[in-house]
């Protein structure tokens, strides 16, 4: 019984991470950007929703709003100032969303200190069905995550917009050339990939204690699940982030969780090895 | 006489530079700073190994690596471990429940076989995980990746395993000593110094080294170089090999400097701290890695004694600027223009050229 209870629970941890991976797999697989702000994205976006709904006392879709909202401009402003000049410099790149990662957490720190936030759990309550349990709140993150994964399964297939991303991540010259203002669509890009990273960090909010180094670890786990899932794939990185969700609390039941946790990572290491283009990437040529 | 001169003008400028550093660095104790500062230089000096072991394989190689103080740890740790051991099992092993020290830790009570474990562990770690990636698909940004995971694997590790690690307080109270001789803190000073510079030379010596060249033509083109009939993955796990080899004589130094190891010291932030002081420096020409990391590690200490809260954002920004404005680090904006400048002159003597 315990096993399935640990799948259930698998469910919401998987939601979670893709939710936190879907923002990476268009910054890092579309934009092949290496991100390393992503952690303090989600950081910043749980604070946003820890400022609206506990300082302010709005409702928490105000929240979520608030962190989308605001983490999509600093991506936005991050591309703008920054980014933009170091397209095809990978290292360079790194190295500047480390820098700008070491300011945003000190930006936060200095507005919130170091103290533990808390933000009050929006949907109360669990469901019980046969012994098994689910807090109302995992079944929302769930539902949550899976509209915003059929929203960027959309945007990217059949938008206007997601069709000149995609051109772009293909030829940027050609597409440059056939009148697509690559500059723009690429802010706009990392724009809702930094946004999809706020929302993770407002549904985290309620269920972790919000501290300003809570992103760091986030940033692993999100990179992780896009390598594994394949660079490139939305569908990839959703699935793998339920393979890596579910394995980690299945086996977490056997073990303990930080175990669990590092054997899923040991095997993901082993996978990347074997299978860089990732699990779910049909070869092409 | 004037051979003689003449002989010193063909030395590349940087190589003033490290024994301008290296003077500076041996004269420190008896400036008549604070005995605390020259505590602070000791740790700094086992960290200058440290960036020349980043140097070698990210400078000259083209591999970022964000787990490199994973393998800094595996000397520090080897080192603290035994300093643990000696008076029987050490409080954090008791309380879990070992009042014994377990049979496979026996032999790290002596100092010299921690010594030896805390040298091979890392370069045996290091050429495995060399082996086992190179030999694939894996380059560039996964190799980044996977390190960051692995850092990210072996510091919760640490942390769970607390009847072997301590846990987050780490291991304290880490003697001066080498080999089981142990020293004053002026003399450990000196010796850490001395193996600095020992290794600063070696480290030029195979930079400038057939193995160096094919290491940096590894960096332009990996293909070019297997199309010459090259085999880049050997070379690339031997270079990794040796690297790892100097991050793990690095923490075995560093711990007794400190007193301490902690996993701090192991974590993402350790390793990216030094890849910043390489990129400030200049990588690529080993004086960048001295003086990147010395630089930094010193601003760092001096701005939060007196700024605490901004010495984050201080190195953000010094960062940034860095890759706008000096994309070649310090060092290596300064070779840059030495070269122009002789290439000038050589042009107004030879009338123009162009």
């Amino acid at each position: 019984m315990s096993v399935l209870q640990n799948f259930v629970s698998g469910l919401n941890v998987s939601a979670l991470l893709m939710v936190a991976a879907l923002g990476l797999v268009v910054i890092f697989g579309l934009m092949k950007v290496i991100n390393m702000a992503h952690g303090e994205l989600i950081m910043i976006g749980a604070y946003m929703t820890y400022g609206t709904t506990t300082v302010l006392a709005w409702p928490f879709a105000a929240g979520m709003f608030m962190a989308f909202l605001s983490t999509a401009w600093i991506g936005i402003m991050m591309e703008r100032l920054i980014l933009k000049k170091l397209y095809a410099k990978p290292t360079e790149t790194l190295l500047a969303t480390y820098a700008i990662s070491l300011m945003l957490e000190r930006v936060i720190y200095f507005f919130y200190g170091a103290e533990t936030k808390f933000v009050a759990m929006p949907i109360p309550g669990l469901l019980e069905i046969g012994g098994i349990t689910m807090p109302y709140y995992n079944m929302f993150i769930i539902l949550f995550s899976l509209l915003l994964l059929f929203f960027t399964l959309y945007l990217f297939k059949y938008t206007n917009f997601g069709k000149k991303v995609r051109a772009i991540t293909q030829n940027r010259m050609m597409s440059a050339c056939l009148g697509i203002e690559t500059a723009n669509v690429d802010t706009w890009t990392f724009g809702y990939g930094a946004g999809l990273a706020g929302l993770a960090g407002a549904l985290l909010a309620p269920v972790i204690s919000v501290t300003p180094g809570l992103g760091a670890p986030y940033l692993t786990e999100s990179f992780m699940t896009v390598v594994v899932g394949g660079v490139q794939s939305v569908i990839g990185t959703a699935l793998g982030s339920v393979i890596i969700g579910e394995m980690r609390t299945v086996l977490g039941g056997f073990t303990n969780t930080v175990m669990a946790k590092i054997i899923v990572f040991v095997i993901i290491i082993i996978v990347i090895r074997f299978k860089p283009e990732g699990l779910f990437v049909t070869e092409r040529r | 006489m004037k051979i003689g001169i003449h002989a010193l003008k063909k030395v590349p400028v940087h190589y003033w530079i490290d024994i301008a550093l290296f003077i500076f660095i041996l004269v420190f104790p008896l400036l008549g700073f604070k005995p605390f500062r020259v505590t602070y230089m000791n740790q700094f000096v086992a960290y200058l190994i440290f960036a020349l072991s980043l140097d070698l394989i990210w400078g000259y190689m083209g591999l970022m690596s964000l787990g490199h103080a994973v393998l800094f740890g595996m000397g520090g740790y080897a080192i603290g471990l035994c300093a643990q051991l000696q008076n029987g099992a050490p409080a954090f092993m008791t309380r879990e429940g070992m009042n014994q020290i377990p049979t496979l830790l026996f032999p790290m009570v002596n100092p010299i076989f921690a010594t030896f474990a805390g040298l091979l562990l890392p370069t045996l770690f290091a050429f495995f995980l060399g082996k086992f990636l190179f030999k694939s698909k894996v380059s560039g940004v996964f190799f980044t990746i996977i390190t960051l995971a692995l850092a990210q694997i072996i510091k919760d590790l640490v942390i769970n395993q607390q009847a072997f690690t301590n846990g987050f307080n780490g291991l304290q109270g880490v003697p001066r000593a080498f080999l089981g001789l142990g020293m004053d803190k002026t003399a450990y000073y000196y010796f850490v110094a001395g193996v600095l510079i020992l290794v600063y030379v070696c480290c030029r010596w195979l930079t400038n080294s057939r193995l160096g060249k094919v290491a940096v033509s590894i960096r332009e083109n990996e293909s070019r170089v297997s199309f010459l009939g090259y085999n880049p993955e050997n070379f690339k796990i031997l270079i990794f090999a040796i690297s790892g080899f100097l991050a793990g004589l690095s923490g075995l130094l560093y711990a007794p400097a400190a007193n301490s190891i902690t996993v701090e010291e192991i974590s993402v932030a350790a390793s990216t701290f030094v890849l910043i002081g390489l990129a400030v420096g200049g990588r690529g020409n080993l004086t960048g890695a001295l003086v990147g990391a010395m630089g930094l590690q010193w601003a760092k200490v001096l701005l939060s004694e007196s700024t605490a809260a901004y010495w984050q954002l201080v190195l953000g920004a010094i960062l940034l600027i860095i890759i706008f404005v000096m994309p070649n680090g310090l060092i290596g904006q300064l070779l840059h223009l030495v070269y122009s400048l002789k290439t000038r002159k050589h042009k107004e003597l030879t009338g123009g050229g162009a």
